[in-house]
């Protein structure tokens, strides 16, 4: 069953179109993780899903209805992590999440419940009366996480919750999120860390320029790069490195040294079996080899090879 | 239901103690420091202008022409009266007026109880008898004065016509003289004065925060946060709305108590009508913070409201009390919206206050007023911010 159907979805100001004809499906009980480099239409199309600003066209169906249409059931069964920390400091923990719950007609004695829940599931239980001016940033952002959930949606959108914490809090945010995602909740999971996108989702979208130019499996995104291979070759010392001597062997499209010096990346056409020649070059060169590795593209790979960028290019 | 919620939440995100002591302890030290220093704008000499009387004469044709002729020749000598009542304070009564009666005894009693004439005075076969307005007792004596010597001078002139030029100095027996005090309401000291001008001098600065009622949920992100829940922008906009109202409402009657308890200020022995005087007020200066802050944009908006506030507060009376002189400067006042609250309020408390609105008391004029320009204001702000995304 699809929790969340996008169809042509498009959002224009003026001349600039922020989203351009989304369309996308995601079903339930996945984690969903939409990448694309700052501007790619990420947010602005969590927004629309949001119900924050409308589309300018397109369709967007939750639970199988339009959300156009059927505003106040779609934000009954929609929680939003927003990128910034949405809470009153001002406010304890426990009166925060307690007056967010509120607002999705949580009352009384079921309200109180779901707030300890929520508190509890953030590892807030035992900062019911703290005001979050005293919390870290680690502890803001699982609050942040609280406030959203306590009315149990059934899809959460998370928009970058990782962003400027510890490790520690970064690791109880990604257990959680498996955790809620364990719990029956579908998810939507936007980050700038390849490796939190790789490790969490089941299923991944690239976008860019408003586009999707991407969408599928860790596994089939990676097959998109099928005519690459990289070779990491660690050498004692490169010093007496022929680079230029390397690029000439067939096959072989690019050489790098690691930042250390000590290791070489030969980057090599898929189908051109060159190893043995690339391995006698080095080492006519008189150089000692300590280790060889042949590495598949990773999902970094296919976003640069799809968009020309890092995702962390700002 | 949310919109509830939210106004409570509004109420819980104002607890800091610091900021509940400084909104609290501005208003009672400047009520102090205004009342103090400025009181002698208020105990000192007073000039009332003409003293007006209204009167009506009955009995027989020479009783009447004669009355009538004394009391021309007594205005004529009255040029420059001074009478001192009230403690250490000096009336200054510049003449004294009797108009005639022509709406019957009871009007006429209804007029001087108003405040529109410091007595009544009725004279006929039976002697006269004056209603004087008891608040009012510098000019009560003087004018209680000219009638013990009118019918000493009319006895005299009964009984030796000839000789009642001469007797004019001697003193009243009293005998066909009766006097009954009216009640009417007081005038404000200093203190009772300054209570309302810095009550609500202080009432509109609440339209600096309330500029910022919408802009702080954008700044704590919020606004998203909420508008992400089942919840419409209007029962956000009224949430919030109610919040301040009932937030500032709490702070202005604390105010009114500590300055009436800790100072005797008077605020009248309606208490209803003076709150909804100034809840009116409160949902003006919201409303003209929300309005210009969509209207001009945040940080725009706060420097248009703080000369606004400055304005208003100068041309109404917050620092000097207002004289109605007919002048350009008076009407000038009337477009201060602390000028016709302070009226309504000291039309509750001390009533005789002229309206800004014909045929409707300065209380009812000063709610209809700040209500009004609140819906336009409010008007104003919710078709911006339908237009927007987001609030």
């Amino acid at each position: 069953m699809n929790v969340l159907q996008l169809e042509g979805l498009t959002k224009s100001f003026g001349d600039f179109t922020a989203v351009d004809g989304l369309s996308l499906s995601i079903r339930e009980g996945e984690i969903f993780g939409l990448l694309g480099p700052n501007g790619a239409g990420k947010s602005t199309a969590i927004h629309m899903i949001a119900g924050l600003i409308p589309a300018s066209k397109g369709e967007i169906r939750l639970l199988d209805r339009n959300i156009a249409r059927n505003g106040r059931f779609a934000k009954s069964n929609i929680g939003f992590v927003p990128q910034e920390i949405a809470i009153y400091e001002d406010m304890t923990a426990y009166e925060n999440v307690h007056f967010f719950a509120g607002l999705y007609g949580l009352r009384g004695a079921e309200l109180k419940s779901r707030t300890e829940e929520a508190l509890a599931f953030a590892g807030l239980d035992d900062k019911h009366k703290s005001f979050p001016r005293n919390f870290s940033g680690g502890m803001k952002r699982r609050l942040n996480i609280a406030c959203a959930i306590a009315h149990r949606p059934k899809l959460i959108m998370m928009d970058e919750p990782t962003v400027g914490i510890d490790p520690q809090s970064r690791s109880y945010i990604l257990n959680s999120v498996r955790k809620l995602n364990e719990m029956g909740c579908t998810i939507i999971y936007t980050s700038h860390y390849m490796e939190e996108v790789e490790e969490l989702c089941t299923r991944i979208a690239i976008m860019d320029h408003g586009k999707m130019i991407a969408e599928g499996t860790k596994a089939q995104l990676k097959s998109i790069i099928t005519d690459r291979k990289t070779l990491m070759i660690e050498l004692k010392s490169a010093e007496r490195l022929n680079e230029e001597k390397l690029r000439g062997i067939a096959g072989v499209r690019a050489v790098a040294l690691d930042v250390e010096g000590s290791a070489v990346r030969v980057e090599s056409d898929a189908e051109v079996n060159n190893l043995n020649r690339v391995l006698q070059c080095i080492m006519e060169s008189g150089m000692e080899i300590r280790s060889v590795d042949e590495r598949q593209p990773s999902l970094e790979t296919v976003f640069l090879t799809l968009t020309g960028r890092s995702l962390r290019d700002d | 239901m949310n919109v509830w919620r939210i106004a409570m939440k509004e109420l819980m995100t104002s607890r800091d103690p610091a900021m509940l002591i400084f909104m609290l302890a501005t208003p009672v030290l400047l009520i102090l420091i205004l009342g103090s220093v400025l009181s002698g704008n208020f105990n000192g000499k007073e000039a009332v202008g003409t003293v007006r009387v209204l009167y009506s004469a009955s009995g027989d044709e020479a009783a009447k022409e004669h009355w009538e002729s004394w009391i021309g020749r007594s205005i004529d000598e009255t040029g420059g009266l001074e009478g001192t009542e009230r403690g250490d304070r000096e009336i200054i009564v510049k003449g004294i007026a009797f108009d005639e009666a022509k709406m019957g005894e009871q009007a006429a009693i209804d007029e001087v109880k108003n405040g529109g004439y410091i007595g009544y005075a009725t004279i006929g076969d039976e002697g006269i008898r004056y209603y004087g307005n008891d608040r009012i007792g510098a000019e009560n004596a003087i004018v209680q004065g000219l009638l013990s010597a009118y019918a000493d001078h009319r006895k005299l002139s009964l009984v030796l016509p000839e000789a009642a030029g001469a007797a004019e100095g001697a003193a009243s027996s009293g005998e066909h003289f009766e006097t009954r005090m009216l009640q009417a309401p007081p005038k404000p000291n200093a203190i009772d004065y300054y209570s309302v001008a810095v009550t609500t001098m202080i009432i509109m600065y609440i339209s600096m925060t309330a500029g910022l009622l919408i802009e702080n949920e954008r700044v704590r992100h919020t606004a998203n946060r909420l508008l992400v829940a089942p919840v419409t922008k209007a029962e956000i906009f009224a949430g919030k709305i109610t919040g301040s109202l009932l937030l500032h409402l709490f702070f202005v009657i604390l105010i009114v108590l500590l300055s009436k308890y800790m100072y005797g200020a008077d605020w009248g022995d309606n208490p209803v009508m003076v709150l909804l005087v100034l809840a009116s007020q409160i949902v003006f200066a919201i409303s003209l913070g929300l309005g210009s802050s969509y209207m001009l944009g945040s940080k725009a908006s706060g420097a248009v409201i703080m000369t606004i506030i400055q304005l208003a507060a100068l041309f109404g009376g917050s620092y000097f009390q207002n004289v109605d002189n007919g002048d350009f400067f008076s009407k000038l006042t009337r477009l201060s919206p602390l000028d016709w609250t302070n009226d309504g309020l000291l039309s509750v408390i001390y009533g005789g206050v002229e309206s800004p609105i014909g045929g409707m008391s300065a209380e009812y004029a000063a709610i209809l007023l700040n209500m009004g320009f609140s819906v336009l204001f409010l008007a104003a702000a919710i078709g911006i911010m339908r237009r927007k995304e987001g609030l």
